[in-house]
């Protein structure tokens, strides 16, 4: 609370002074999460963070911000001034906001500083389907029209995206879906047989596909995950999925556009630092993510391909609100 | 050997056993503000011990959680106002009975029966782990909607008075519960295109206002009168009253595990479920129900400690969050390098006997520190009331607020307040809206994920109902618990027995 009241004090002081790279961070910077305590967007960003702060000479602060599909953080943060002092922690989603009515800012308002990871999505079944591998799995969906029960979570979500995907590949499946409120309700779901296939984050199913509770189809990869190198990437069943991929949520901490330029590149140096501490490797190769540590011009095209690729998936299996054609995002290789 | 070094090493560090006993005491308090949540210090304690190593780490939290789960009871039966949404059915007697000056006397029955539920559901995760598990698993969307059908019919253990009025508040909980953006699908219900309620109405703001500030505005009626007179003489309950309630406290200890063992329910459900039963089961009760029955505490209080034991079960064994704690638990586990799934009690069982381990211990804290300091607290009833109105608005101002940190919540919160207060000078009850609004969710996602996974099928929903045991068994409950509240039931046994035994009435 102390630290707060001090940082609090010195903002007053301090907030209206110009900010320049020399004297930054001459306060204490504050670190938005757009989703709450524990989950992995936060772990992400406190497992980073102080190694970052070592780099960078000073401290950040973090808070967690929910609500509104991240949509509230996101446009607090935009609500500030573009001084670097206000760092926005987030995930993939709002590249989606626009698309799905969700709110009129994205990552377009934003400069990214660092994405730091990347997820991978994975098929898994549960044990007693009868279907081993994707290839079996599309044959029976195929063979049994409407029978097989797949987990959602809602327009949007990552399993929505990867069934657009796979109706985009394999033609329109004739499949059951079945929303939930997260991948972990979906999961458990999985294992208590209410549903049958579940596209999921790696991280999410990896422990219960090493326990045998759960059986890995595919994932959705060029090549096949260090976790997992048995299991096969969808890539090679079908070679279409490869102008989609890599695809994945992603992690990464952005400041409103129009902050100096040397600020952003003291804030990607201290966050490239951090994101190579052998702790945080460590932590996202447990958990399934890929290291990404990418920012500037590298950062600014992942982020449009991501957008690009997935919003027009979203909005060719009928699932947005508003065409992106709407707000000028082009189509996938145009 | 080794899981009995890993469930004592609790008690041979020094360290670990202060911060269980730091954590159940900051439990209790944090537990008996309303609107300050256990979530919520859970949440606030992972950032705090991000760089603690593991065990400390987890001591604190589970004291927390074991500690926060009890205080809920203190100001509902002081105030009549639930710490927590697992305290709503303690307040129903506790409230009572702190009106005819036996706060001492609740709170001490209160703290043994939590300890005694928090035991029962420890044993259960000690013991029986893995079975509850792979029975808490087999609920399908169909069971939790029955079972959600099944809470909704305590519309009239909650009601006292007209049972139509109790029908109406219920509906309008779970009308309540339904605004916002619907997670499904994310389609906008009752915003009418408002910003402001897409992210629905918060549920602990609607209990903090209904019970708190209604509380508030209603006490400002006797203002002049002097405050009641507690008699503190007897705090710890008599052997003879433990005994009486044993065999109702281990059934609502069991609903207690069971419901808290299920990844979709937690201690809250649990709690008016338990109390429910107890309504049912209880032939002669000390009082009647509503007006500080003592088994209207025994049931609550047992089932929602031994929820606790119960939601570590499927965390321990699967992975699987049991409630939102336990969730935030996952994440500390992930933070600290541990991989929490199917593989851990197998990986690491010295975690899964340590964190029994650290429950036993919170659960006798929880025991010390609830009996003592009963005098301070029931000092709050006995102040006088031109302190205690403003001391109640302003614990409901910061409790709504810190929810999350909006100050929506507070309108929304005074909103509900004025309109509790005008609910209950019509003699509507508060119960069954705040009991709305928790089964809303549950009742709407998983009626919608069971008719979807049948493709929209009554035929096959029916069938599917009867081709699981669990479902069928659901579905007995819910009509043999229909029937028996309705005049045909009575009429039906007045015809076979010859007498009307009225004992059975709910």
């Amino acid at each position: 609370m102390k630290r707060v009241l001090i940082g609090a004090v010195a903002a007053l002081a301090l907030g209206t002074g110009a900010a320049l790279a020399d004297g930054y961070p001459s306060k204490e910077i504050q670190g938005v999460i757009q989703w709450g305590a524990g989950g992995s967007t936060d772990t992400v960003m406190r497992s980073v963070t102080p190694h970052a702060e070592k780099t960078l000479g000073g401290t950040v602060v973090m808070q967690n911000m929910t609500g509104g599909v991240g949509a509230i953080a996101l446009n607090s943060v935009a609500s500030k001034p573009a001084d670097g002092y206000t760092l926005l922690m987030g995930a993939e989603n709002p590249l989606l906001y626009k698309v799905m009515g969700l709110g009129q800012k994205d990552y377009s308002d934003f400069t990214p500083v660092d994405i730091l990871a990347r997820g991978t999505a994975v098929l898994v079944a549960r044990p007693g389907v009868p279907f081993d591998d994707y290839k079996s799995m599309i044959a029976y969906i195929k063979a049994h029209p409407d029978e097989v029960r797949f987990g959602a979570t809602g327009p949007g979500g990552l399993p929505s995206v990867v069934t657009a995907m796979m109706d985009s590949v394999e033609g329109k499946l004739p499949v059951i879906s079945v929303p939930y409120d997260g991948d972990g309700p979906a999961l458990t779901a999985l294992q208590g047989g209410a549903i049958d296939v579940m596209p999921a984050v790696l991280g999410a199913a990896l422990e219960s596909i090493r326990a045998g509770k759960m059986k890995p189809l595919a994932v959705f990869e060029e090549k096949p995950n260090p976790l997992l190198p048995k299991v096969p990437a969808v890539v090679s069943f079908n070679e279409d999925y490869a102008k989609y991929l890599p695809w994945g949520p992603f992690f990464g901490v952005f400041v409103k556009k129009g902050t100096p330029e040397d600020i952003v590149t003291k804030l990607s140096d201290a966050y490239k630092a951090g994101a190579e501490s052998p702790d945080f490797q460590k932590l996202m190769d447990g958990r399934g993510y890929t290291i990404m540590n990418i920012s500037g011009p590298e950062a600014e095209d992942f982020l449009s391909k991501w957008q690009s690729n997935t919003t027009w998936l979203l909005q060719d299996a009928g699932l947005t609100k508003a065409s992106p054609e709407k707000f000028g995002i082009p189509k996938p290789g145009n | 050997m080794e899981h009995l070094m890993a469930f004592l090493m609790i008690f041979t560090h020094p360290e670990l056993l202060m911060l269980v006993a730091v954590g159940t005491f900051a439990g209790v308090y944090v537990g008996a503000i309303p609107g300050l949540s256990v979530t919520m210090a859970a949440s606030i304690l992972i950032s705090f011990t991000f760089s603690w190593d593991v065990y400390p780490a987890l001591a604190l939290m589970v004291g927390i959680y074991m500690g926060g789960v009890y205080g809920g009871s203190r100001t509902a039966i002081l105030l009549n106002i639930p710490g927590a949404p697992s305290a709503i059915a303690t307040a129903m007697d506790g409230y009572p009975m702190a009106q005819r000056g036996e706060a001492g006397t609740a709170i001490g029955i209160t703290t043994t029966m939590s300890f005694f539920g928090g035991f029962v559901g420890i044993l259960v995760l000690a013991l029986a782990a893995p079975w509850v598990s792979e029975f808490a698993l087999k609920f399908q969307p169909r069971d939790y909607m029955l079972l959600a059908v099944l809470g909704i019919f305590l519309v009239g253990s909650l009601s006292q008075g007209s049972l139509t009025k109790g029908i109406l508040a219920g509906a309008l909980g779970i009308a309540i519960g339904s605004v916002g953006r619907d997670p499904l699908t994310f389609a906008e219900r009752f915003t009418f295109n408002m910003p402001l309620m897409e992210p629905g109405i918060s549920f602990i703001a609607v209990m903090i206002g209904m019970f708190g500030v209604s509380e508030a505005l209603l006490q400002l009626h006797h203002v002049g009168q002097p405050a009641i007179k507690q008699k503190i003489t007897r705090i710890v309950p008599s052997w003879s009253t433990i005994r009486k309630h044993l065999p109702l406290s281990l059934q609502t200890s069991s609903i207690g595990v069971i419901i808290g063992a299920l990844p979709g329910t937690g201690g809250d459900i649990a709690a008016l479920m338990a109390y429910d039963h107890a309504k049912r089961v209880t032939k002669k009760p000390s009082r009647p129900f509503g007006q500080g029955a003592i088994e209207g505490l025994v049931a609550p209080e047992t089932a929602n400690n031994a929820a606790v034991g119960g939601a570590f079960i499927p965390m321990m064994t699967l992975g699987i969050p049991g409630d939102a704690v336990t969730a935030i638990m996952i994440g500390a586990l992930y933070i600290h390098g541990l991989n929490p799934g199917p593989m851990l009690m197998v990986e690491q069982p010295n975690m899964f006997w340590f964190i029994v381990g650290a429950l036993v211990m919170a659960n006798f804290f929880m025991l010390i520190f609830g009996l003592t300091g009963i005098k301070l607290f029931t000092k709050i009833v006995a102040m006088p009331r031109p302190v205690l109105i403003p001391l109640i608005m302003l614990l409901s101002i910061v409790g709504a607020y810190a929810v999350n940190n909006s100050i929506t919540d507070v309108y929304w919160m005074l909103g509900f307040g004025i309109f509790g207060y005008m609910m209950r000078h019509y003699g509507y009850p508060l119960g069954p809206v705040i009991l709305g609004v928790i089964l809303s969710r549950l009742l709407d996602d998983n009626w919608r994920r069971a008719i979807i996974s049948e493709r929209g099928d009554l035929g096959r929903f029916f069938g599917g109902l009867f081709s699981s045991p669990l479902s069928t068994v659901l579905l007995l409950a819910v009509i043999a618990i229909f029937v028996s509240q309705t005049p045909i039931w009575r009429w039906i046994k007045t015809k076979l027995f010859g007498r009307n035994s009225r004992s059975l009435e709910p």
